[in-house]
């Protein structure tokens, strides 16, 4: 195909396809308009001169909501977005299943079983200041049991995708215990945690996101190609040389770590790993780099969305924007199935 | 004394002491802006004659609790308790925001950037509050009246409630919270539980042995742990559905059973003012509550 270039760089190479990085690039020109509309939009709504005014002046009154307020709590939506869809598509790749997503594997009910845990038993000495930590920390912890479960000389997706399902239900039976069984102040956290929102994000929240995204990323650089074979049956994969159980175990590894940051800091809103990949897959249909990065934009668009309307449209309440991404996200992913079937 | 005397006078003491002034009428004109983000330092400022500028919705009577809705006329609403609106703060422009870390510790950061920030580590400590609150409004002196008008009520009512019980003091007492699906016992660390036991008070053994701020009961069996000579029984909503469960409580035999209300000890009172309010005119209202049990009872007594 006269599509396809090669890229020679060294010993570096690689097959580009052009074709569909403008629809990636228009969509990362949605994301600016959003990135946009979500930091005028607020209590007090800004046209777009005043927005530059605001943000080249960060001490006005104006410039401290865009760039203390609302800058930190976008960037915060979008980077939660795009992580969960980049890891929803890691795995929906490694499963072979157009339902992975990081609830599938245990990521949500872990991580979410693990911040209750820690609302009701450790909140009330140590601060909040450890909870991305425990809920990382939960994430990954999940994800080993649910892989060391369906260890069987190796792991098949489909052992893998059903452990987790089993261990997911077990996690929610045990964050439901806590929740019945702590106090009502914990209880109202937690609620809000679980439902996911990126309520009084701040810039140091954003930087250690980003550190840690941006490591996870390099340790998935090399790691792409295989999640790209990981599509192919297993015996082929062997057969043109790949190590499949090592590759598997790499990148749903990697998986687990890139949404178990995300939900860290963002809460529960792990939907958004299982419709962003599809989204990306209808309008870039080639699995690639372009099909990656579309997916993260699509996430961070839902996310920032579903965050700018839970901020605006019920003033002065601030709804944790969990709610919205459901709201917005299963429709539109109705509609995404339906015209697929047809 | 009516809430309202109570609060006009509260008032009064806070803004200049002997000269008295109707609720909300006007600001002291000294006074800083300030945001209160939960209720007992909505009901402390208030109570120390700084108006806020901002305040956070009510848990129960939205948006603001009927005892402050006066003074608090000129206030806007910046949301939830919970998570309140950081928008609505910045565009107030506050002098001074009053939080807890017990709920706006992810907040902190960003409210630091707002406005100095008082940050209490509980939200139920009404003595703390007042005296910090006091300080860093630069009102003293109202609150050190303020404490100094509590302590001496407290003692009169020590005293009378000695008299009252004779030698059956010190009882012991349930602060019981009615909800749709469960019933809460407030222990002796709680905000209404600490006048109580500040009053002499005392909880029986099942329930002093606990540590925390209340007991929950989400079936009748536990309904004997809550066993005491007295009952303060508020209900958590004005539901229907609340009023059905207390009815469905007392008309079982486990609750007959208990002392309380073998005795016909069993007084009724309200959520706002003994666990609500969180503050010191919560405070001084359920010591008016518990003043006016005992003329009752006193005169039931007589005839």
């Amino acid at each position: 195909m006269a599509e396809i270039q090669a890229l020679r760089l060294g010993r570096f190479s690689r097959a580009i396809v052009w074709r569909p990085w403008w629809r990636v690039v228009m969509a990362w020109g949605v994301v600016g308009v959003a990135l946009a509309g979500c930091l005028s939009l607020g209590k007090i709504a800004l046209t777009p001169p005043e927005l530059l005014a605001a943000l080249s002046a960060p001490l006005s009154d104006t410039g401290l909501i865009v760039w203390q307020l609302r800058l930190p709590r976008t960037l915060l939506a979008a980077l939660v977005g795009g992580a969960l869809a980049l890891s929803g598509w890691l795995l929906q790749q490694v499963m072979r299943n157009p339902l992975a997503s990081p609830d599938t594997l245990g990521v949500t009910s872990g991580a979410s079983a693990a911040a209750v845990a820690y609302f009701s038993l450790l909140a009330a000495d140590l601060g909040h200041a450890w909870l991305p930590l425990a809920a990382a920390g939960g994430a990954l912890m999940a994800v080993g049991i649910v892989y060391w479960l369906a260890w069987q000389q190796g792991v098949t997706p489909l052992r893998l995708v059903l452990m987790g399902i089993g261990l997911s239900a077990l996690l929610t039976a045990a964050t439901t215990f806590l929740l019945v069984s702590s106090p009502f102040s914990t209880t109202l956290s937690a609620y809000v945690w679980l439902t996911g929102s990126v309520y009084g994000g701040n810039w140091s929240e954003v930087a250690r996101l980003s550190i840690g995204l941006a490591l996870a990323l390099v340790a998935m650089a090399p790691l792409v190609r295989y999640a790209l074979l990981a599509a192919v049956d297993d015996a082929l994969a062997v057969g043109i040389g790949v190590r499949v159980q090592r590759m598997r175990g790499a990148l749903t590894l990697l998986a687990a770590v890139i949404a178990g940051l995300a939900v860290a800091w963002g809460g529960a809103i792990a939907f958004v790993g299982l419709i962003a990949p599809h989204l990306a897959r209808r309008l870039v249909p080639v699995p690639g780099a372009a099909q990656i990065v579309m997916a993260i934009a699509a996430g961070a668009i839902v996310v920032m969305l579903a965050d700018l309307v839970g901020r605006t449209l019920f003033l002065p309440l601030d709804l944790p924007a969990g709610i919205f991404v459901a709201a917005i996200g299963a429709p539109f992913f109705l509609m995404l199935l339906i015209r697929q079937v047809r | 004394m009516t809430r309202r005397e109570l609060l006009v006078m509260a008032l009064a003491l806070g803004v200049a002491p002997g000269v008295a002034f109707a609720a909300g009428d006007k600001r002291d004109a000294s006074a800083p802006r300030i945001v209160t983000l939960f209720q007992g330092a909505t009901d402390t400022a208030v109570a120390l004659g700084v108006l806020p500028v901002g305040v956070v919705e009510s848990w129960l009577d939205k948006p603001i609790y009927p005892y402050l809705r006066s003074a608090l006329s000129g206030a806007t609403l910046v949301g939830l308790e919970t998570q309140p609106s950081l928008e609505d703060i910045a565009l107030l422009g506050p002098d001074l925001i009053v939080a807890s870390r017990f709920r706006h510790q992810r907040i902190e950061p960003l409210l630091s950037q707002l406005a100095p920030v008082v940050m209490f580590d509980e939200i139920y400590r009404y003595r703390e509050t007042l005296t910090v609150m006091g300080e860093a409004l630069s009102r003293q002196a109202n609150a050190a009246a303020l404490s100094t008008r509590l302590t001496r009520r407290l003692s009169r009512l020590r005293r009378r409630l000695r008299e009252h019980f004779g030698a059956r003091w010190p009882v012991t007492v349930s602060l019981l919270d009615i909800r749709a699906n469960e019933v809460r016992s407030y222990l002796a660390e709680s905000f209404g539980g600490s006048v109580l036991a500040a009053l002499g008070f005392r909880w029986n053994d099942v329930q002093r042995d606990l540590s925390g701020v209340s007991l929950k009961l989400s079936g009748v069996e536990g309904l004997p742990a809550l066993d005491a000579d007295v009952f303060f029984v508020m209900r958590h909503g004005r539901g229907a559905a609340v009023a059905e469960h207390y009815r469905r409580l007392r008309a079982h035999l486990l609750w007959q059973r208990m002392a309380a209300p073998r005795q016909g000890e069993v007084w009724e009172i309200d959520a706002i003012d003994w666990s609500l309010s969180g503050g010191i005119l919560g405070v001084f209202a359920m010591l008016d509550d518990i003043d006016a049990w005992l003329t009752g009872a006193e005169r039931r007594g007589r005839t």
